[in-house]
């Protein structure tokens, strides 16, 4: 092969020109090229999370939880023996979930009164409105556990049917109150 | 390369797809989370009924005997004018703080729904309009039902004071 010129530093040139034209893929350059482009745009496309950003008025009140209720911003969806249990919302006694039974469940040797008040509350983790239905369990001496005071939506008991002070055990078989129990009813809104 | 492009062009695909068509919420809680329970939303006067009037009348209209149902039997109190009016006059339905044409609504689901087979010929649905005059009036509750009952059987509306017995 003739060189191109006969200084020291032309043939140093060409001889990194050719090397690198004989070692190197012009295909396989342009298809990482080709690569980076389209990761660096499909990444932000990823489905992460990004409720904080959302410009959404709802995103945005479930992000930094203000709703409404002020229960719910400080509500839990996990543990139904804590007050703050999320349905508890409106409900007035002892837990049924802390004395054998569970938040929609009667403990044994007590029976679910079949009448009972009605209330709503917000979960505040898709932040949607749902009714509860706040049934006592009746049959048993008062459980004494896991006492909470939930007031929302709650009238004075000339407003009877939605007080949460009066003892819900109508046409049940016997009128003694042993805990409180919150039941979903529906979805609301 | 090859294969990193394939997974580009995947992921471009997955995040383009439609969302799965959305049937109901599943309640986020601890004992639903689990059973994978999803509720759709209920309807405004379906709402309206659990709130106000399902606590003691019972989901399905029919409860305990000391509460009168109303499955298969509130129809008949439409078929003369003061069994109409008298539905608007209850106290818990008067002294609603709704609005007329929130329970009117809601009367006209709760008739449709719980005793569509008792409803007139001719019933017409309650208007906004006739709720809010009717339940202006305040009545003594059983003596008003008592003179009901008595005429839906003159008119042979029911055959007997038994059938809308409390």
């Amino acid at each position: 092969m003739k060189p191109i010129s006969r200084t020291g530093f032309d043939r140093w040139m060409e001889h990194m020109s050719r090397r690198t034209a004989q070692r190197t893929s012009r295909r396989g350059f342009l298809s990482l090229c080709g690569g980076w482009v389209v990761a660096t745009t499909a990444l932000p496309l990823l489905p992460v999370s990004r409720r904080a950003q959302a410009a959404d008025p709802h995103e945005k009140a479930l992000a930094a939880r203000k709703f409404a209720s002020e229960f719910a911003n400080k509500a839990q969806t996990t543990d139904p023996t804590r007050c703050d249990y999320w349905r508890y919302c409106s409900s007035d006694g002892y837990l049924c979930a802390c004395c054998g039974g569970g938040p929609n469940v009667c403990p044994p040797g007590t029976s679910p009164s079949p009448t009972s008040w009605i209330g709503s509350c917000i979960n505040p983790d898709d932040g949607k409105t749902y009714l509860i239905a706040y049934r006592d369990c009746c049959g048993q001496d008062s459980c004494g556990r896991c006492a909470c005071l939930g007031e929302e939506g709650d009238m004075p008991s000339y407003r009877p049917q939605v007080n949460n002070d009066i003892v819900w055990c109508f046409g049940a078989s016997s009128m003694v109150y042993h805990c409180s129990s919150a039941a979903l009813v529906g979805l609301a809104e | 390369m090859k294969w990193l492009l394939g997974c580009c062009t995947l992921l471009l695909c997955c995040t383009a797809a439609p969302a799965p068509a959305d049937t109901g919420t599943n309640v986020p809680d601890a004992v639903t989370r689990k059973s994978g329970l999803r509720l759709t939303p209920m309807s405004r006067p379906s709402q309206l009924y659990a709130a106000n009037c399902q606590g003691c009348h019972g989901e399905t209209g029919v409860s305990v005997a000391e509460i009168p149902p109303l499955a298969g039997r509130i129809g008949y109190f439409v078929r003369v004018p003061a069994g109409r009016a008298y539905l608007m006059q209850v106290p818990n339905v008067a002294l609603n703080p709704n609005s007329d044409r929130a329970i009117a609504e809601m009367m006209n689901w709760v008739l449709t729904t719980f005793s569509r087979a008792q409803l007139p010929e001719d019933f017409r649905p309650y208007s906004a309009e006739e709720v809010g005059r009717l339940r202006r009036e305040r009545i003594d509750v059983k003596a008003r039902r008592g003179q009901i009952v008595e005429e839906l059987v003159a008119e042979h509306e029911i055959p007997s004071a038994d059938w809308l017995a409390y």
